[in-house]
């Protein structure tokens, strides 16, 4: 998590506006979710891992390794949609029966099962895409031009601050109880742990009420309001948006089976 | 003739868990000064410096601006917040935002200036304390000198009269330490006053105008610093020691290398040009 925050910062699509990129995520992938075809799926992923390791510079087996954590989930849970359970026998690629009962998988399902599974994987790569190029604060500014009540975007932004602050102090405690054998055997580790636990609230707790003093040395007066630098947009980049996105609705229409969720359903 | 920007006069402060901080403590602070306050580990330094800024109210004994006692509502402490600004020791408890440019606009909009006048302000401290080049940096990722001198550009965007600096030197090592205390002189010539407390006698020494000693709350000395480093009881009492140019210069007038009426060098490098 901490190395994506990084790379969200160091990567080389960073200084495009965050508005661009948050776009071009979420266009694609409701085209992933809408469009029912393996290979529209297929073209996003592929897509996706081309921006991210050629265009942000993301280490190719970072990425990978980001997209082998979701791959363990949705093969787990394509398996209980691959395997079905009927009386009849006629439909199955391959069974085993049971008292009657044919266990097995059948033809459509396997599709089916497929098309789910990249489906799934095509749209978390559009999430890799948006937190691998556009860091979180930038995120949090999207979402308050969205007009998102102010109340949540300050409880994000605090919280992704102090994530950073506690996760800190959290390092220093555990530095200093290593340092006095405190991880040594199984007992003491859970004592230990305990300790850095109880003792990371409360320092959270001090934390909050330091804050509030510095805020209010500051004129704060129950709402908290900052600038953003200013992006400026580029027609450039919009125009391609445009065009990456027009040309993957062609690709489902014209090869990909011309099958879209909303059309069908 | 001179004015006094802040004053205390007796005031007595206790904290909800009965500690008394402040005992009967009276300051008055001249405007544009350099003013050095000096004192141990928990003699009430920064609990005086959240009267100046009215996140604290005295329990007797009243705070003066400008000679105008400091009043509780909501403009009037919004008045003076803009005018005294305070600079916290610990960065990390002050910046609450993980983005530089949202950090240092806080402060300039909430004295409800206009959106460009922000901007500018926010450009301006950037650059005068030099972090221009960090703005699309987080927070998180900064070192402690760095974040330190964020944490001053978010008070200096607020273009106060007086400035406070809670033991600026602190975890900085030295060549920070000399850059940051030149940064102190460069906004003192603009007219700010500068206050900073610290436990570093010879900091104080060399650069304040005016050093005023604190122990157990309450002021127990004060003055120029070669008159009030001279007072070696004095600077016991508050667990303090004599700035080491002050030590050497007694060791030499002991010894007669130096007549008893020369006067005191105020810097390492007047000491030098004697020898």
């Amino acid at each position: 998590m901490l190395d994506i925050d990084q790379y969200a910062y160091s990567n080389n699509l960073r200084s495009i506006h965050p508005v661009e990129k948050t776009i071009f995520a979420l266009l694609t992938m409701i085209i992933c979710l809408a469009a029912n075809s393996i290979i529209t799926s297929l073209a996003i992923i592929l897509l996706m891992a081309g921006v991210v390791i050629f265009g942000a510079k993301i280490p190719r087996q970072f990425f990978i390794k980001l997209i082998l954590i979701p791959i363990s989930f949705l093969l787990i849970s394509t398996i209980t949609i691959v395997i079905s359970i009927s009386k009849e026998a006629s439909s199955f690629l391959y069974y085993l029966s049971l008292w009657g009962w044919k266990i097995g998988i059948q033809m459509e399902n396997i599709i089916f099962a497929i098309n789910l599974f990249l489906k799934s994987l095509g749209t978390v790569s559009c999430l890799y895409f948006l937190a691998l190029t556009t860091p979180m604060i930038e995120i949090i500014s999207v979402l308050r031009k969205l007009k998102v009540p102010r109340i949540f975007i300050e409880l994000m932004s605090l919280i992704y601050r102090f994530i950073f602050v506690l996760l800190d102090t959290a390092n220093l405690i555990r530095t200093s109880q290593l340092s006095r054998l405190g991880y040594s055997n199984f007992k003491r580790s859970c004592q230990s742990l305990s300790k850095l636990i109880s003792n990371l609230f409360i320092r959270a707790y001090y934390r909050a009420k330091g804050l509030l003093t510095t805020l209010l040395a500051r004129g704060y007066e129950g709402e908290i309001r900052v600038l953003e630098p200013e992006y400026e947009f580029s027609k450039k980049n919009l125009a391609i948006i445009f065009l990456v996105e027009v040309s993957l609705i062609l690709i489902t229409v014209y090869i990909g089976g011309d099958q879209f969720v909303i059309i069908n359903t | 003739m001179s004015s006094s920007i802040l004053e205390a006069e007796d005031i007595i402060f206790s904290y909800p868990d009965g500690t008394k901080a402040l005992d009967g403590l009276s300051i008055s602070i001249e405007e544009g000064k350099k003013v050095a306050i000096l004192g141990a580990n928990g003699a009430g330094k920064s609990t005086l410096f959240l009267h100046f800024n009215g996140i604290l109210q005295p329990d007797q004994g009243s705070i003066k601006f400008k000679g105008e006692t400091v009043k509780y509502n909501k403009r009037a402490l919004k008045e003076l917040r803009k005018n005294v600004g305070i600079v916290f020791q610990d960065p990390d408890m002050q910046l609450f935002s993980s983005s530089v440019f949202q950090e240092i606009s806080f402060g300039p909009l909430n004295l409800g200036l206009s959106e460009e006048e922000v901007r500018a302000r926010v450009n301006e401290a950037m650059k005068v304390t030099g972090i221009t080049e960090l703005k699309d940096r987080p927070t998180h990722l900064l070192s402690y000198g760095q974040k330190k001198r964020i944490s001053i550009a978010d008070i200096l965007a607020m273009k106060p009269q007086a400035i406070i600096f809670d033991e600026p030197t602190v975890w900085l090592d030295p060549r920070h330490s000399n850059e940051i205390i030149d940064f102190f002189d460069e906004i003192n010539n603009q007219g700010i006053t500068v206050i900073l407390s610290t436990h570093d006698v010879n900091l104080a020494y060399s650069w304040a105008d005016y050093v005023y000693i604190f122990a157990e709350g309450k002021i127990i000395g004060e003055g120029v610093p070669s008159d009030i480093f001279q007072d070696k009881e004095l600077l016991m009492n508050a667990d303090l020691t004599q700035p080491w140019i002050v030590e050497v210069y007694n060791e030499l007038v002991q010894k007669n290398i130096l007549a008893s009426d020369f006067p005191i060098p105020d810097s390492k490098r007047e000491l030098f040009s004697l020898l």
